[in-house]
């Protein structure tokens, strides 16, 4: 099977399995959980597709998350100048329009500086949520009422954990499986080459920073998608959201789940919610645990969680 | 007027002496440490149990010293063994340290905030043009210039510190040299982590305890020590006394954009003036 089917394949059982995920869990506070899980993947997914595709760490994506978040409560709020259908995939277009122009200015630089960078935007954002009152409603957050209905599907779907968790999910396989095309498509392999060696790159006639600042824009639409997810579930967004240990917190689901691997992310996700809260009945220290395994893992595994099966398949060949 | 020039003028002085020891570590390591925050908040938690025995002094030592051990540890048994990997490595290291601190932090003290006493030498207020200021936050600024003076003069005047200005330039050759630059490397990160701590006393008794207080002045360091170019510890007080204003003045006159104008800096000096972090080294 080719590598494009592959991944088809993957991702329509991946979806298959969403149905059978919510028929199995009762719903609940379990479900509930699980579906917070899969908006704050889609963040990882988004952090791990700029980080495997430009090797940029980014410190601020929650304000994209945010930005999405915003955007669409705002939509939501002005029923009579746009249909929610039409807010909600605008506020993802819009994200990634805007993530597109950033992008061209900020993929030059690199590195740690990078890091710093949007560190320093991403605090940018949540400083101006907390102060533009008129627009975000200020420190109180935005409270978003959804309208009856939503792409022939009832408001209370949305806010009720068994619909969004299916929805979540599925949104989540399939922004995952885009990922995935794109990252083997030509477009994919240029900027995989960008990353390795930017000079050589451009020596062989390639511009590199059209792709780079294109990877950002997906990575931001992806952000901005799961933001847009998150306000209606929630039905609230607040600059709580914007802030950077929203950011760092995707970012260790991303790195905890390596990135080399599109679906790293994902699995990164699944163990920072179910040691956040299955930890929490054992012991509260889950967070000094999971800064241990994140500092483990960064030394001892750099391919992350999702580069065990690999690493261990290479050991025992070298066994056998 | 002037109370919040004098109150931008402490949380400056508050902030030279944390980020002139990230700075240091940065010069030495390369390391961005996420960490910063934590060892000050740390620095202030064992201070305050010091302090409980032996009052604010003994404090203050105590947590010089403690953080000066923990940040040799750090330096032997993370910096040096990761300083042949990439440096987002060490830096997505040190932020699980911070995670690890702070839950640390609230297994032994709790999460309900502690308040601290100033010395008693230092209570009380003066007057000053018509309203009461605290003889402590005059203080703060004087430690912090001491302190700031007494890193100048030990970085420009001694063996050790001509070493440390060598190695933060060039360590490769600096080492051909005959210097043992992990052993200066050691000796800076525990002094850095040491002032992280001494801040973190130096603080508690205006800026209540609370486990989260790191974060905040964390991001403001960053900003100080971006904007500053790492490229001198003069370059950094005067940053860190301009935030300071920015912080307190500008939240009274520009109480709109105040809070944006650090990030923005920061954001502009790493996209069209980068030195230190992003451009040439020292």
């Amino acid at each position: 099977m080719s590598g494009a089917g592959r991944i088809a394949a993957g991702a329509l059982a991946a979806a298959a399995a969403g149905p059978a995920i919510a028929a199995l869990v009762p719903p609940g506070v379990l479900l509930s959980l699980l579906a917070q899980a899969c908006i704050y993947a889609i963040l990882a997914l988004s952090v791990g597709v700029l980080a495997r595709q430009n090797g940029m760490v980014s410190f601020g994506h929650a304000a994209m998350f945010g930005a999405g978040a915003y955007l669409a409560g705002i939509g939501l709020g002005a029923p009579g100048l746009l249909p929610a259908e039409a807010a909600l995939p605008l506020a993802v277009l819009a994200m990634a329009a805007v993530c597109f122009g950033l992008g061209l200015i900020v993929v030059r630089v690199h590195g740690i500086a990078f890091a710093m960078l949007t560190l320093a935007l991403g605090q940018a954002c949540f400083e101006a949520a907390n102060k533009a009152r008129g627009v975000t409603g200020g420190a109180d957050g935005l409270t978003v009422a959804l309208p009856r209905e939503i792409f022939g599907l009832p408001a209370a779907t949305f806010q009720r954990a068994e619909g969004m968790f299916l929805i979540a999910w599925l949104a989540m396989v399939a922004l995952a499986a885009l990922a995935a095309l794109l990252a083997r498509s030509r477009f994919g392999l240029l900027t995989e080459a960008i990353r390795e060696n930017e000079e050589r790159a451009r020596f062989l006639g390639y511009g590199t920073v059209l792709p780079r600042a294109a990877v950002f824009a997906l990575s931001g639409g992806i952000a901005a998608a799961g933001g847009v997810l998150y306000v209606l579930y929630n039905g609230f967004v607040s600059p709580e959201t914007v802030h950077w240990s929203v950011s760092g917190s995707a970012l260790i689901m991303a790195l905890l789940g390596g990135t080399r691997t599109v679906w790293g992310p994902l699995a990164g996700a699944a163990v920072y919610f179910l040691l956040r809260e299955q930890l929490v009945e054992v012991t509260e220290r889950w967070l000094g645990l999971l800064g241990i395994l994140l500092v483990l893992v960064m030394v001892f595994l750099p391919d992350g969680l999702s580069g065990l099966p690999r690493r261990l398949r290479r050991r025992h060949g070298a066994e056998a | 007027m002037t109370i919040q020039i004098l109150n931008g003028l402490v949380y400056g002085s508050l902030l030279l002496v944390l980020a002139a020891g990230l700075a240091l570590i940065y010069g030495l390591r390369r390391v961005v440490n996420f960490g910063h925050g934590a060892f000050y908040m740390l620095g202030a938690y064992a201070g305050y149990t010091a302090a409980q025995a032996g009052g604010f002094w003994a404090g203050l030592a105590a947590s010089a010293v403690v953080l000066a051990l923990f940040g040799a540890v750090l330096d032997r048994l993370v910096f040096r063994a990761l300083q042949d990997r990439d440096p987002l490595v060490t830096v997505i290291v040190t932020f699980g340290l911070l995670l690890v601190i702070e839950d640390a932090v609230q297994w032994i003290w709790g999460t309900e905030g502690r308040s601290m006493d100033a010395p008693a030498l230092l209570a009380g207020s003066v007057a000053l043009g018509g309203d009461a200021f605290p003889v402590y936050r005059l203080a703060v600024i004087a430690m912090a210039a001491a302190l700031t003076a007494a890193l100048l003069a030990w970085l420009h005047r001694s063996r050790a510190g001509l070493f440390v200005r060598a190695a933060s330039l060039d360590p490769a050759i600096t080492a051909v040299q005959g210097v043992n630059t992990d052993a200066v490397a050691m000796l800076v990160t525990a002094l850095g982590a040491a002032l992280a701590g001494v801040s973190g006393v130096i603080a508690a008794p205006f800026l209540s305890l609370s486990p989260a207080m790191g974060g905040q002045i964390l991001v403001d360091c960053f900003v100080v020590v971006v904007v500053s170019g790492l490229g001198s510890l003069g370059g950094a007080a005067l940053a860190a006394l301009l935030l300071g204003q920015v912080q307190v003045l500008g939240a009274v006159l520009l109480p709109d954009i105040a809070a944006l104008i650090p990030f923005l800096t920061m954001a502009a000096v790493l996209l069209w003036r980068p030195t230190g972090l992003a451009g040439k080294r020292l």
